[in-house]
Order: C-alpha cells, then structure tokens, then sequence
C-alpha cells in the first residue's frame, strides 16, 4: 500500500504544480511527467496482485469521527487500477494537442491538467478504500472533477447545461449511495466494507432494500436504462478526451462498486440475478437503438456505452445466478465475460472518442449529416476508426467479439437447473444477438457516413490528420484492442485472479479457456485468410482504370443525393418507432418538380428521459395542486414550524444522538 | 472436385429451376463458374471516389464466408471443425461479411448503393435473433453447445417435432434473407423497388465481382446445407456414405424448393417486409417454447 499513497501524493504535487507553474507546455509537463510517475510506482505494486500474490491491506487509526480507515488493494481493485491509469495519462497525453489551439488563444490549461492528474488520484480512493466515507470522498472527488472537466468550453450555455444535466444526477446517485450506506453504518455500527459484509452476507429484506439502493446508484453512475439519459449529453459537450475518459474510465467505477458489494453479499439471491440481467439487457436494447439514429457523432458513442454497459452487465447477471446455482463455470464466464467487456469497452470506446475528437478538430463539426469522405484526407484517422468501430459491433477478429462470446457461452451453456430458466437465457441470448446486428449497422453508418463517399456538406472543411500527440493514444488503443481480440488469453490471464475471490477457481476458468481457445485460433485463422486474400485481390486489382461512379445513366449525380445518416437508419427507426420515437419537421411541397425548395428535419428524443420527466412533472403538479389547497395562516404557522421543531429534536435524542 | 464446384451447382440448379418454371431451357448448370472465370480475367474500373475500402472488402467477405464453411456441415455427416458455440462464430462471419459489403457500398457515394446498405442493415438485425433462439431450442434438446450438435438431433417426441418443424421454417427464412432470395430480395435486379443485395455491388466489376458473386454462391451454400444437415435423419450417425448422399440429395431438393419459392412468388413489398422476417423469430420462439415444454417447464 505504500507504493500506492506515495503514487497518490506524487499526482497531488503534479496536481498543484499543474496549478502553480507559469505556461501550459510546463503545466502539461508536470501532469504528464507525475501521472507517469505515478503510473510506473501503482503497476508495480499492482502487478504481484494480479499475478496471484496476496492482496494489499492496510489500515490508519485516525481519530473520530472517521477511527480506523482501511485500505485492500485485491485482485478486483488491481484489475481497475491496472487500465485505469494508463488511460488516463493517454487521455492527458492526447488533450495537450486537442486543446492546443484554445492554449494559443491563450486559455489557461493549469486547472484542466491539475483535474486529470486528480481523477487519477480519485481513481486510487475509489479502488483502493474499504472505508465508506473515504469511499465516499473518492467517489465524489471523480464525480466533481469530471463535471469540472466538462465545461472547459463554458461560454456555450449549452455546455453549462449538460454538464449541470450531469452533476445533478451524479449527485442524485450519490445520495441514493450515502442513504444505502447509512443504513448499513445503522445496522453494523461501524464504516468498515467488512463489517457491511455481516448484513449483506445474510439473507434478510434489509439486504434487499440495501441492494436496491445500492443497485440505484451504481446504476445511476454507469448509465444504465432508465437513467442514462445524462451520458449522451454529457459527452457530446465535453471534449473528446474527457468523454473518452468519463465513458471508458471513470464511469465503469460504477460497476466495480458492484462487484465489490457483491463480494460482500456473498451468495445471493435469485431475483437479484435476474434483475441484473434484466437491466442489463433493457440497457443494451435501448441504447444500441438509440445509437442507431444519432447523427451527432459523440451522442451516438454515448448511447453505445450504455449498450456496452448493459452487456457486461448482462454477464454480471449470468454470474449471480450461478454463483445461486452453485456453478462455478457460469460464474467464472459471467465474470470474465463481464471484466473482459468492460476492459475492451474502454479500449475501444476511448479510440472512438479519440477518433472523433480529431475529426472535430479538423472539421468543427461532429454532425454527420455534414460530413463524409474523410477517410481520404484523414487517413491514419479513418483507419483508427475502423477498427474500433468493428471492434465495438463485436464483428470478429477484434476484441469486442471475445467479451461477447464469453456472455453468450454464460447464457447458452444449458447449465440452469430449470428449462424455464434455460429458456429465459436463451431468450437474452437472442436478445444480445438483436443488439449485436444493430451495433453493426450503428457503427458502419457511423464510420460509413462520416469517412466513406463524398463530403456532404461543402462548406466543411478539413485540416487532415492530428498531430502525433493524438494519435499515439488512438494507436496504442487500437493495437490493444487487435491484441485482446487475437489473443483475449492475454486478457483473461488478468481476470483470473479475479474470479478466484469469487470462489470459482480452476474448474470455472477452465470453462472459459475451453471456450475460447479455439475461437482464438479461429481468428487468428481468419487474419491470416484475409490478409492472404487481400493481398491476391490487390495484385489482381492493379492495372485498373479510374471512372466516376456508376449512377444508373443519370450523368448529374452530385454528394447531396448520397444517403445520409438519417436515411440510413430511417427504415429501422419506422420499424422500431415505439422504442424511439421521431419527430419530423417538413415542409416539402410533393411535386416531382418542386417550385420552391423545401425542408425536412428529423429528431430522435429520448423517449425514456421524456418519460421520466412527464411522470416527474405530473407528480410536481399534484404536489403543487395539494399545496395550495392548504389555507394559509401566518399568524399559526410560526408556532406549527416549532411544534414540528421540538417533535423531531424529541425523536433525535430518544434515538441516541449524543 | 465435386465438392468445390457445389456451390455454384446450387446456384445454377435454383436458376435452372427458375428457367423452367418461366418455360424455358434455362443456363447450363455450371454457368456461375464461367462467369467468375471471366470476371477473374477482366481489369476492373474503380470510382474516383472510392478508396481501399472498395477494393479490399470483396476479399474480406469472401475470407470471412470461408472461415464460416469450416463449421457448417456440408458434406453431411461432419464439418471440418466442431466446437462449442461455432454457431456465435457463424453469425458473427456472416455479420462480418455483411459488414464488409455494406462498407463497399457506402464507399462509392452513390445513393443507390446507400440505400441497399441500408435496408440490409435492418433486415439482418431480424434475422440474427432468429438464427440464435434456433441453435439454442435445438442445443437445449439435445444438451450440446454445437452446431453439429444442434442439427443431429433427431425426433423423438412430439415437442420435438414442433421444435424441429419450426426451426426448419425459421432456418429457411434465414437462408432466404441470407442469401438474398424471394420473397426477401429479387437477386436478378438492382431497381429500388424491388432491391436489397443487387444494388450494393452495383459498382463492383472484374475480380472483386468475382469475388462477391463467389462469397453469395458459398453463403447460399451453407445456408441450405444447414437446412439439409437438420431434415437429414443420419447426420452425425449412422453410415457415412448414407449420410452424405442423403444430404446432397436434399441440397438439390432444397435448391429445386427456393427456386419454386422464387418462381411462384414475388417479393413483399418493403413496408411489410419486416413482418415475414419477424415471422423466423415467432418460429424460433416456438421451438424454444416447445423445447421448455418438453423439458418439463411451463
């Protein structure tokens, strides 16, 4: 754990040096220079963890109100901290040439750097506390310093609205957090992970009303459905490194909450894995079909984290039932498949971010209906893209396909005692391949309608290629995620330790090895056919003549008549309206020959915050309705407000407050 | 060498099908062949507009549809290699593939092949579940985790039946999306009244052609294998030499079926076309019912 603190107190210096020193090329130094240092001192106390050693534990007495704070860095925490902070410093690293033309103008970057070096350190907190209230401050510390990182464009009213969209229901979270935590503290009596595990390990309605809570607000933190409306918006005003960072990073806190607290329950009960999953699943469906007709490009990311979420989620859910039914090979598939999800969400999920940062860079604009054709004048870009848009559909041989594989061997294995409960998995099985299919088609629009064919707006233009400092992060994520799809073992080999605190062990992993190791020959199989094939078809290729494209006889084609983003999603949003429903905006005249020129706007709202809000509203209205049916008394209404002061002080001190 | 030209003889057996439906003679089986050989022997024209992308995808389809007849049982009693969950591994070669094809597609910039891209984006996302709920009710009857598994099995009980019969028309309906046949997409046009797979390779011409008509040729291939693999009442035991004529006869007749099936109907219109997709869900959905109802749940 010492390795650990002084890793903190060097980011905390690197932190207020950031703040202190005098132009950004030195503030941008001190946070790179310490998060790196920092870096190197955490993966060397984390590593023997991960390789099987013992965990590492240590406590503080302090003094009241806190007493004695301990601290357990176990393979869980290990797993986290390990990718945790080296995307960070890549996320550094890549906002020194995102934000260099607003350092030109002569922004001050010192408060930026000093945040990312201290979500860094909220990093450490959060995975490495065991005390609730340290918890607490780490988790809010995150919280915070992400908001902080958002508005760095804080001018734009639209901005300070999302990022305000954002706190709130952080902080919503976290009082759903401090409320389940309390009453733990009231049942054990104490602020210790260990001691809340005495109540959570016994079955009781105490423990299911705390896993509710608890649920809420992890739910809460990594955007699940019904409450993950405030990602999108979030990401879409943040720059790029800062949604790649919340999306990937510092959201996925969230479900290592989870799993930790489900250590702590131990065994649990069956509801509790099926509504995981359930979530899990309602998740996955509602994002990937909203993702699906984005044509911002960062909302639609957005919305793909919440699938992404849900899938692991859906693998968590696989390993609570088996770890009900007693079957440590379900178990160690939920769990691996789960981790390996979130690991390779981050990879990806961070490339694509960075990806479309540069293009706003380049271009101003994330719009797609504005873009297209960048693949030519951005090559390294596109390319970059087109990796971690296949890896994010689960199309094989990138990474997202191994996490995937794990979830589907959890749900098909047959291994539920029942056929109903085998049937419900298979069921979630099929769901997951509906999500998959549709991930695809979100992600080739994506990549197909921003980077291929013609630039649909000719107003747009762009500066090509970032410079190196981006594009060393995109390509470091890229070449993890290449790696983790052709060798996931690599991957795995982390997790291993992992599922062993869940007492699955040896004859779990080996379900998992036994799973993958022919798919990963497969791939690797499938690599070697496609380079061996492309290379045949190059050579066959050359020699070719260039034309324009065919247009069926008609000679006029121009880059407007291309299909569009909306267009290319249009027949599956009519096919799926109930799930997100459109609104249009037309004036078109429905003459083949128009006289005048017409227009046509389509938006997808978030059907679910609609909801939420219209439910919210109606009960704002009753409230108020109630209100004001009270007569008002002045002259009483001083002495009812003491009245109602002297009965709660009255049940305060016959409660025990000292 | 019989075996490498099936695909194309299926191919050629629906067309030929087809012809004689229409009253005529029709082409010579082996037609396809003739025409991936002189495609191989054309220079292609590329657009202006296209980059790598466009040349390299055919390639990337066709590997992917290569991979995927590893674990497809097509001469009957076994496939080249079998294990747990090839059938995740299937679909995901054919997402693959058809994600290749659509990125060739949208890389010309013409609205036409736009517009294929896009209907058959949303027409895969239906089937796929479909392609899921079958292997597993025919996993959970049997208790494998593999294809092989999962089409061997035989019927022995009347849930069983049910099960087997739904699947077998949940299957076809996937093959006939798959492999762009009626009522899904009319492969002899690109027209955008009537077109989904035609119109994305509008654009394609020498050996990339060759390339993809050789990947849709395979892909019918295994699709109709598949469904052959599951009426065959000797896959996986019993005699091999039975098996293996049996399946190749029921290819053919599968084949004769689709072409018929083209011949006697046209396509549905688009607006509704969802609804017959849908309709492999509801049949995969039934053999999983039937499945849980045999295994003494419900």
């Amino acid at each position: 754990m010492l390795g650990l603190t002084i890793a903190g107190a060097v980011l905390l210096v690197g932190a207020l040096c950031a703040l202190a020193l005098p132009n950004n090329r030195a503030r941008a130094a001190a946070a790179l220079s310490t998060q790196g240092l920092a870096l190197v001192i955490t993966l060397g106390s984390v590593f023997p963890v991960l390789a099987g050693g013992p965990a590492l534990a240590e406590s503080w007495a302090l003094s009241y109100p806190l007493d004695v704070v301990s601290g357990e860095v176990d393979a869980l925490s290990s797993f986290f901290i390990a990718w945790s902070l080296p995307m960070t410093l890549l996320g550094t690293l890549y906002a020194v040439g995102y934000l260099q033309r607003s350092f030109e103008e002569g922004r001050n970057g010192g408060p930026h750097f000093a945040l990312l070096n201290i979500i860094a350190l909220s990093f450490l907190i959060i995975y490495g506390s065991r005390h609730a209230i340290i918890f607490l401050l780490g988790w809010e510390l995150a919280a915070v310093s992400a908001w902080l990182l958002v508005i760095w464009d804080y001018k734009n009213q639209k901005v300070r609205f999302s990022a305000f969209n954002y706190l709130v229901s952080t902080h919503v979270g976290l009082l759903v957090l401090v409320a389940a935590f309390m009453y733990l503290h009231g049942q054990t009596g104490s602020m210790d992970f260990a001691a809340f595990g005495r109540t959570l390990g016994v079955s009781s309605g105490g423990r299911s009303f705390v896993f509710l809570l608890l649920g809420a607000s992890f739910a809460l933190k990594s955007a699940f459905f019904p409450v993950h409306s405030w990602l999108p918006r979030a990401h879409s005003a943040a720059p790029a490194h800062v949604s790649a960072l919340m999306s990937g990073v510092i959201h996925k806190a969230g479900l290592f909450a989870f799993l930790r607290f489900t250590l702590l329950i131990g065994e649990p009960e069956e509801w509790m894995g099926w509504l995981v999953l359930l979530f899990g699943a309602l998740s996955a469906l509602f994002g990937v079909v909203y993702a699906a007709s984005q044509r911002d490009l960062k909302r639609l990311l957005g919305y793909s984290s919440t699938e992404n979420v849900g899938i692991a989620a859906m693998g968590f859910g696989v390993a609570y039932l088996g770890l009900c039914w007693d079957q440590p090979a379900l178990v160690a598939l939920g769990i691996t498949g789960g981790l390996l999800h979130i690991l390779n969400h981050a990879l990806f999920k961070c490339l694509l971010f960075y990806a479309a940062g540069a293009v706003y860079r380049s271009t101003h604009t994330v719009d797609l209906e504005r873009l297209g054709g960048l693949l030519r004048r951005m090559p390294r870009t596109g390319w970059l893209f087109l990796v971690g848009a296949l890896a994010i559909a689960g199309i094989p041989p990138m990474n997202g396909f191994m996490s995937e594989l794990l979830v589907y061997a959890g749900l098909l294995g047959q291994t539920a005692p029942g056929s109903v409960e085998n049937a419900a998995l298979v069921s979630a099985a099929a769901l997951l391949g509906f999500v998959g299919s549709v991930s695809a088609l979100a992600m080739v629009r994506a990549f197909g309608v921003a980077f291929l064919g013609s630039p649909r707006d000719s107003a747009v233009t762009d500066h090509g290629d970032p410079p190196a400092t981006m594009l060393l992060p995109m390509g470091l994520h890229a070449a993890g995620v290449v790696l983790l799809g052709l060798a996931p073992s690599v991957g795995v080999a982390f997790i291993r330790p992992v599922v062993v605190l869940f007492h699955s062990g040896a004859a779990g992993m080996a379900a998992v090895d036994d799973v993958l190791s022919p798919l990963q020959w497969a791939c690797r199989g499938l690599v070697v056919g496609i380079v061996v094939l492309g290379l045949v078809g190059w050579r066959l290729g050359r020699g070719a003549r260039r034309h324009v494209t065919w247009g069926c006889g008609y000679t006029a084609a121009n880059p407007r008549m291309q299909y569009t983003g909306s267009s290319f999603s249009q027949p599956f949003v009519e096919i799926f309206e109930s799930l997100s429903p459109q609104r249009w905006r037309v004036k078109l005249s429905g003459k083949i020959f128009p006289p005048a020129s017409g227009h046509l706007e389509v938006h997808v709202a978030d059907a679910v915050e609609g909801r939420i809000f219209e439910v919210l509203g109606r009960g704002e209205q009753l409230f108020v309705r109630a209100a004001a049916a009270i007569p008002e008394q002045p002259r009483y209404a001083f002495g009812a407000g003491l009245v109602v002061l002297v009965v709660l002080v009255g049940l305060l001190v016959a409660g025990g407050v000292p | 060498m019989g075996l490498a030209l099936l695909p194309w003889l299926m191919v050629g057996l629906i067309n030929r099908t087809k012809a004689r439906w229409a009253g005529r003679l029709g082409p010579p089986l082996l037609q396809s062949v003739y025409d991936v050989l002189r495609l191989c022997r054309k220079r292609p024209v590329y657009s202006e507009t296209t980059t790598a992308i466009f040349r390299l995808t055919p390639y990337v389809g066709l590997a992917a549809t290569l991979a995927a007849a590893l674990v497809v049982p097509i001469i009957g009693f076994r496939p080249l290699w079998s294990f747990s969950f090839d059938f995740i591994w299937l679909a995901y070669l054919w997402g693959l593939g058809r994600a290749a094809l659509m990125l060739g597609a949208l890389d010309t910039g013409s609205s036409f092949e736009g517009m294929g891209a896009s209907r058959e984006a949303t027409f895969a996302t239906l089937v796929e579940p479909a392609l899921l709920l079958v292997m597993g009710a025919l996993g959970a009857t049997t208790g494998t985790t593999s294809l092989m598994g999962a089409v061997s099995q035989g019927a022995h009980s009347i849930e069983a039946l049910v099960a087997w019969g739904a699947s077998l028309f949940a299957l076809l309906v996937v093959v006939q999306a798959e492999g762009a046949r009626m009522p899904v997409d009319d492969p002899t046009t690109h027209l955008e009244l009537t077109m989904i797979h035609e119109v994305m390779v509008l654009d394609h011409s020498g050996p990339e052609l060759a390339a993809i008509q050789t990947t849709a040729a395979l892909k019918l291939t295994l699709g109709v294998s598949l469904i052959a693999a599951l009426l065959n009442p000797w896959t996986g035991s019993g005699p091999a030499a039975t098996g293996l004529v049996v399946h190749l006869l029921l290819m053919v007749m599968i084949a004769v079926v689709i072409g018929t099936i083209e011949s006697l109907w046209a396509r549905f219109q688009l607006p509704v076309l969802h609804r017959y997709l849908f309709m492999a869900v509801v049949g995969g959905a039934v053999a999983l019912l039937a499945t849980t109802w045999q295994g003494g749940g419900l």
